[in-house]
């Protein structure tokens, strides 16, 4: 059924249409309407999960891990702040290979005080072994929460579902919301081979000595490479349930691309009619959305944009001192490949400040008319 | 990942083999016990020891009839409300009238008081007593019968209560009274706008059905020679204490001065009193407050006459302030010095003004004449009620003590052989509780001498803590019912469990509609507001099976019995963490210092 949705609304309707058994989470803007309306579809009875109103992020997170453990199916979202005060327990989650599922609404961390949209918050976190979407839509938002229990499930790895705070999580679209017979064909009920139980107890977490060590962590990253498996086989049988699929990448007019604009999130539609805008002046430019930021998909970025001469990466975050997160992954990812195109890296929307047409215009006629970069990130409307 | 149990097997020598073995043991991708945690015997850690032990409630250590208030409470909660009433009625057979006028010490003792206000345990009381009463409840009388008989003089509630709990042992019981009518002061003395008289009967009935005989208009003394007492095994006294203290001032033989208790029980026996416009009543405690109010229902214009200011009246603060309501005028701090008369006949009261002195006795403070400060108050009738004492003229010279009552041992018993004594008649306080306990104590005294046992020591398993409060449960069980006698006190509840709820009162007549008539002014609890009550109680020192000890159990040590009446601790695996002792809410599980 079509809904006009917000993408907080819609990630609580896929929340819902996954019997999500229980949810714990502590409010925080931009995140909070996602929680409020899952509590009222818990207190109304359309959902049967036990709602676990908590102190801290911290806490919630240890909840739904808990009770992940004990072979619930679980939800939480945060953002920012929220997220930064999560990163011990994100550790512990991946490290325990419980497939918590949380939707991450992406906003600056302070200082400055900011709560509006970028991805410093979530990408500061790519290290805590989590599965990350980037979302574009509403639409995708829901669907992207289907997916995800079934690969997190499936490879008993977290995964981690990120917004733009305010342009997505708060502005309304058209969802086509899939009905629950539908779902639970897809999304059977989560039935883990490891649980606590008070039948056979075990200890979870127990100490690893040195020599076993880095075996889990091992296994952790064996699966973080099955993941970009999983992810395309549960992107097809989706595709059979509800005719929608979206890969790795959201890929734009890239087949005879000389330059190639990437970037993640919402800034992909407004660059979507600058491109055309672009292409009707017979300019050879392209789109690649980058969803699936963990694991990196290298082999795919490789193959497809080995085909352009010049990408533009448009990062919405920065590391201070090294530059554009993902313009340096994507660096990391060329290395050693046979074809590599020129990298011109820009940083901008920091801050929730806006990424406009003329932004992206400005970014292309930059990437289009100079040879090279000057191996400086170039850092969009800031006095020089 | 089809099998919903966990790993079972312990792969042998795991912890011991190098690494190079470790892809043929096939780890789980998470660090996890091989060996479950069964093997573990935490319990071996312990040296502080969690233990349930349920403990006294502080508004059963306050009930004067020694209720098992908290008992009935939980079961109310369950809105169980004919348990509840097997609870009271098991302690106290007058539960509709210990509901509507018992001046409830146990909501003194209440632990909520410190927390909001206490739980309305009186006005539960009176619902569950009513409750069951329309319900169709009433005793039942035992099956077997017991030889031995026991006289009580006097029906009050000393003597109602005594009769109930010695039939219900099976013993024949006779209620000797010198009224009319069963009751004594229930009857003759509280005025029906607080106990209206078909409750009062009914409960009665109910407790005489149990089998007890009845002979009214009998005084001993008089009607019944003391030595026609001796066909009898025991006798209980308990006759009251219903002789008005005299002013002694000049004109108190007039006409038209009359003790409050003759006048109450002149009202309370329907017989018409004419009392003229303006009545005088003189005295600061409950037969005062019940005697102008009385008064006022009559159609006089009545005032009270107090030697002191508010602050020392005796009468109880709801008496008082229902009093103010209906706009009584309160003279305070005057003392009569003479009534004036015209013809015998009452005409005036001349007063003298007084000022508060030192404290006595007592701790109050003590009035003091200011000379010359006389005035004289026209009025046609005066009401004295300013005490009550005991008439002991009717008893054999050994039971008659030095001073207004019969001297009593720790049990009820007196110095001649068999025979106990109990209510106002004894130096115990004056009230229908107090009463009551004391005719329960001396059902148990009788048995336990009938019995053959050591009466002090029977009695001491029976008490519920140090306030002289006694369970017949408790006797019968010879205290082994579990309930250890320790008061669980405020400290001792963890409060994070409970939230601020406001008291639900009962609801009153409208003052316009109260001082037409006798009508009963308390209109007892709706239901919805009997159960709010029922669940405000925290149920202090008292498992109601709230589960937190089993969720908050670390070790999960903690299980439900198998007879769900409460739950078990695993001491294998306690390991002495005490988290569940902190969590219980209600103070239910004791810590032991040893394993």
């Amino acid at each position: 059924m079509k809904k006009l949705l917000t993408g907080n609304s819609a990630v609580s309707l896929g929340v819902m249409l996954c019997r999500a058994e229980v949810i714990s989470a502590y409010p925080i803007t931009p995140q909070t309407t996602i929680v409020e309306e899952l509590s009222e579809i818990c207190s109304d009875g359309r959902l049967n999960a036990k709602f676990i109103r908590v102190e801290s992020e911290h806490s919630a997170l240890a909840c739904v891990a808990a009770a992940s453990a004990a072979g619930a199916r679980v939800f939480t979202a945060t953002s920012s702040h929220g997220l930064a005060y999560m990163h011990e327990m994100l550790h512990w989650c991946s490290g325990t290979r419980l497939p918590v599922v949380m939707v991450n609404a992406n906003r600056a961390i302070g200082s400055p005080w900011n709560i509006w949209c970028d991805h410093s918050d979530s990408l500061s976190q790519r290290d805590t072994g989590w599965i990350q979407f980037y979302c574009q839509s509403a639409q995708e938002a829901l669907d992207t929460v289907i997916q995800a229990y079934r690969i997190a499930e499936e490879v008993l790895l977290p995964v981690m579902i990120l917004e733009d705070g305010f342009f997505l999580s708060h502005t309304s679209d058209s969802v086509d919301v899939p009905e629950q017979k539908e779902v639970d064909t897809f999304l059977p009920p989560f039935n883990p081979r490891y649980k606590l139980s008070p039948d056979d107890p075990h200890t979870y977490n127990i100490m690893a000595d040195p020599t076993l060590f880095i075996h889990f962590k091992h296994d952790a990253q064996l699966s973080m490479e099955r993941t970009k498996r999983v992810v395309l086989q549960a992107d097809r049988e989706f595709k059979s349930h509800f005719g929608r699929s979206y890969g790795y990448l959201g890929k734009v007019r890239l087949a005879d691309a000389d330059v190639v604009l990437l970037t993640m999130g919402t800034a992909a539609s407004t660059a979507l009619e600058v491109i055309d805008a672009f292409r009707k002046q017979g300019k050879k430019v392209g789109l690649c959305r980058l969803r699936m930021f963990r694991p990196f998909p290298s082999e795919e970025l490789r193959k497809i944009l080995g085909e352009a001469k010049k990408v533009a990466v448009l990062d919405r975050d920065n590391s201070l001192g090294a530059g554009g997160i993902v313009a340096q992954e994507l660096k990391a990812a060329l290395y050693g490949a046979a074809r590599k195109p020129k990298i011109f890296e820009f940083i901008a929307g920091l801050g929730g400040r806006d990424i406009t047409p003329e932004d992206i215009k400005e970014i292309l006629d930059y990437t289009l008319q100079n040879s090279g970069p000057d191996g400086v990130p170039f850092w969009m409307g800031v006095k020089k | 990942m089809k099998s919903r149990k966990p790993i079972k097997k312990k792969p042998s020598g795991s912890r011991k083999k190098p690494a190079a073995s470790l892809k043929k043991l096939s780890l789980p991708p998470m660090s996890l016990s091989f060996e479950g945690t069964l093997a573990t015997k935490t319990g071996t850690w312990r040296y502080l020891t969690p233990v349930y032990a349920n403990k006294l409630a502080p508004c059963n250590e306050s009930c004067p009839a020694g209720e098992d208030v908290e008992a009935a409470m939980v079961l109310s909660g369950q809105e169980d409300y004919s348990g509840a009433w097997e609870k009271i009625t098991q302690e106290n057979p007058l539960p509709r009238v210990c509901g509507r006028v018992c001046f409830h010490p146990c909501e003194g003792g209440c632990n909520r008081k410190e927390f909001d206000e206490p739980t309305a345990i009186n006005a539960l009381e009176r619902f569950v007593g009513d409750h069951a009463f329309q319900s169709g409840k009433r005793y039942t009388p035992p099956k077997e019968k017991k030889k031995e008989k026991v006289a009580i003089i006097g029906s009050g509630p000393a003597g109602l209560s005594c009769a109930y709990h010695l039939a219900s042992m099976g013993y024949g019981v006779t209620l000797l009274e010198a009224l009319p009518k069963l009751g004594g002061m229930l009857q003759y003395g509280i005025p029906s706008y607080r106990l209206p008289k078909e409750v009062l009967a009914q409960e009665i009935d109910n407790i005489l059905s149990l089998g007890i005989k009845v002979q009214t208009n009998v005084r001993v003394g008089k009607d019944l020679k003391w030595e026609g007492l001796k066909e009898y095994d025991a006798v209980f006294l308990a006759a009251g204490a219903w002789k008005s203290l005299p002013l002694k001032i000049p004109g108190e033989d007039s006409a038209g001065v009359m003790s409050g208790v003759a006048f109450l029980r002149k009202v309370n026996s329907g017989e018409a009193v004419d009392l003229g416009q303006r009545v005088a009543v003189i005295g600061g405690g409950n037969t005062a407050m019940d005697a102008v109010r009385a008064a006022l229902r009559l159609g006089a214009k009545p005032l009270i006459i107090y030697r002191r200011t508010k602050e020392e009246m005796p009468a109880w603060e709801e008496e008082i302030s229902e009093a103010e309501e209906e706009q009584i005028e309160f003279i305070f701090l005057s003392s009569p010095v003479k009534i004036l008369t015209e013809g015998g006949k009452v005409k005036g009261i001349e007063c003298i003004k007084n000022l508060l002195g030192p404290p006595g006795k007592d701790g109050r403070r003590e009035p003091q004449p200011i000379e010359n400060s006389n005035f004289t108050l026209p009025v046609d009738s005066v009401i004295s009620a300013i005490g009550e004492t005991t008439d002991l003229s009717f008893l054999p010279r050994d039971l008659q003590g030095l001073k207004d009552s019969v001297p009593v041992d720790e049990t009820g018993a007196t110095v001649m052989k068999k025979v106990f004594a109990g209510g106002d008649i004894v130096a115990q306080p004056r009230t229908v509780s107090y009463a009551i306990g004391a005719g329960k104590k001396a059902a148990m005294a009788i048995d336990a001498t009938f019995r053959g046992k050591n009466v002090a020591e029977a009695l001491r398993l029976a008490r519920w803590g140090e306030k002289g409060s006694f369970s017949v449960a408790r006797y019968k069980s010879s205290g082994s019912d579990g309930i250890s006698p320790q008061v669980v006190p405020f400290s001792d509840l963890n409060t994070d469990y409970f939230k601020p709820q406001k008291r639900k009162a009962e609801e009153k007549l409208p003052v316009a509609q109260r001082t037409g008539g006798f009508s009963e002014i308390t209109q007892g609890l709706p239901p919805a507001s009997a159960l709010y009550e029922a669940r405000r109680c925290f149920n202090c020192g008292v498992c109601n099976l709230c589960d937190n000890c089993f969720l908050y159990c670390p070790d999960l040590a903690i299980s439900s019995r198998p007879d769900r009446q409460g739950y078990q601790i695993n001491y294998d695996y306690c390991k002495g963490c005490c988290i569940c002792v902190e969590e219980c809410p209600r103070g239910a599980i004791s810590l032991e210092g040893k394993k």
